[in-house]
């Protein structure tokens, strides 16, 4: 065995270490019952604006044009089914997207916040990611401050002359990596036993992010496909789409 | 297809009353979690478990299985509770590395422990309510709830199109191995690109048609659905009742007086 072979050896034995005890790897959802009482509720509480305005907005396009109401519906059942689906990942494990990134340049982040909270609901009850306590700090991180993300950068990068793909897959993987950071967030606030929140909130981050950064870089770039393979086939429906996005 | 929609329509507890079983989950979901406590947990995983195996019928193995899924989520972020990398070693155990130690206190170890017990109770709460309530009931039981109805109804309809379309996603991901859509890693990522925006242009198309159609039904912003009405059984309310109630008093007791 030369030198060379060895370190392959050792490579793919640390990655079978790494990733070959996860059994899945999901989008981050905290888990049911990970968040103390009092964290859940305050969660809740700072998404109910949020949500509340999606839903105004929703209310207020759908007096309009009734016939989008399944075109929502079906947007949902969208995110929801491309989010349970596995994603070719380099490691071999399973791993899901998070749909957020897609899901905010396709129809907006109003739209997708009320959406959000009902995918993870459903994500709760069918597939048990997620929990119904940890439902408010779940919507929080990927169903507003992922996509709020996600579609601050491409409205930003959009104005300037940047590639469109290369402005897809930044706010795609951005808003993923912000989702992540959100989520250590979160969990480092409930969870600092013994040792700061910034201790904590390191730790959550290095925890998660051999599995977390490479999900963002993949669903960056499935993001970018996505999104082209829809403009070149499917500009009238991508019109349709566009009414969720025009803030009123 | 899905797993947990096919076990809740074959549970033996499906034909009971919608809102005792959501009751009783959320309840006690919500004391386990507020307690924090080993001892509740313990209570609430082994009854839970126990219903939803015995009474609802659910094939034990199937169950522990399903028990594994947050389990990726539980071990990482257990690591990140209990451990901490420090100059100086805790009261617990602590492995040297270089000049630092991975070490841990007695204090996080067992907070790691409660939190691991606790986490998997709440789960095996919200898994009685899977396992045993079809998703149209709970819709039902949220509307009692007064949910707004353009949320309820929005449910409804994407609840009945995630199976729509799963079916065309399994389609055309059989048809893409076929082809070998999947030969490289290359490959996969670009037919993965593929499938998603194809999913998206026949999901419009469904969408449309399924308008046109509600329309030709007279949609007038409101889907009717019949309810099957099962009557509350007053028997099973006491229960709920006496054991909530009890849980209850023994996590106060455990938490203030102890």
């Amino acid at each position: 065995m030369n030198k060379k072979q060895k370190y392959v050896i050792m490579a793919a034995t640390f990655f079978a270490l790494t990733f070959g005890i996860m059994p899945s790897v999901n989008a981050m959802h905290i888990m049911e019952g990970y968040l103390p009482g009092s964290f859940c509720i305050a969660w809740g509480v700072l998404c109910i604006p949020f949500l509340a305005a999606g839903f105004l907005s929703i209310k207020k396009t759908l007096n309009e044009h009734r016939n989008l109401i399944t075109l929502l519906a079906v947007s949902g059942a969208f995110i929801f089914v491309i989010s349970s689906l596995k994603i070719p990942s380099v490691t071999g494990s399973c791993s899901h997207m998070t749909g957020t990134g897609l899901g905010a340049i396709l129809f907006g982040p109003a739209a997708v916040s009320v959406l959000g909270l009902i995918v993870l609901l459903f994500q709760a009850l069918l597939l048990a990611h997620g929990g119904l306590t940890t439902i408010g700090a779940n919507t929080f991180s990927m169903a507003i401050a992922g996509p709020f993300v996600s579609y601050g950068i491409y409205k930003l990068l959009g104005k300037t002359k940047v590639n469109k793909k290369v402005n897809i897959f930044l706010a795609a993987a951005l808003g993923d990596l912000f989702t992540y950071c959100v989520t250590a967030g979160q969990m480092a606030l409930a969870h600092n036993a013994d040792t700061t929140f910034g201790a904590a909130f390191g730790k959550f981050l290095v925890v998660f992010a051999p599995t977390q950064i490479p999900l963002a870089v993949i669903e960056g770039i499935i993001t970018v496909l996505i999104i082209m393979g829809l403009e070149t086939y499917a500009k009238p429906e991508l019109k349709l789409i566009g009414y969720f996005k025009e803030e009123k | 297809m899905i797993a947990i929609d096919k076990l809740c329509y074959n549970s033996k507890l499906r034909y009971e009353n919608a809102g005792e079983k959501f009751a009783f989950s959320v309840i006690t979901l919500c004391i386990c979690v507020m307690s924090r406590s080993v001892e509740v947990a313990s209570i609430v995983l082994a009854t839970t478990g126990i219903l939803t195996v015995w009474k609802g019928g659910v094939p034990v193995l199937r169950y522990l299985k399903f028990l594994t899924i947050p389990l990726a989520f539980l071990l990482l972020s257990t690591v990140a509770v209990m451990f901490n990398i420090k100059k100086t070693p805790m009261d617990f155990f602590a492995i040297p590395v270089g000049d630092w130690y991975i070490t841990a206190s007695h204090y996080s170890f067992f907070y790691a422990l409660q939190l691991i017990l606790t986490a998997l109770a709440a789960v095996s709460c919200l898994y009685f309510l899977a396992f045993s309530t079809p998703m149209p009931d709970i819709l039902e039981v949220l509307r009692k709830l007064h949910c707004p109805g353009l949320l309820i109804e929005l449910m409804l309809l994407i609840y009945r199109f995630i199976f729509v379309l799963m079916e065309t996603a399994s389609a055309i991901s059989v048809s893409q191995k076929c082809r070998l859509g999947n030969k490289d890693y290359r490959t996969s990522v670009k037919s993965f690109g593929l499938l998603g925006s194809v999913l998206m242009i026949r999901a419009v198309k469904r969408a449309n048609c399924l308008y046109d159609a509600m329309e030709a039904r007279c949609y007038d912003g409101t889907i009717h659905v019949l309810t099957e009405n099962r009557k509350p059984k007053k028997k099973i309310i006491a229960a709920i009742i006496i054991f909530d109630t009890a849980l209850l008093i023994f996590a106060v007791w455990r938490r203030f007086f102890l």
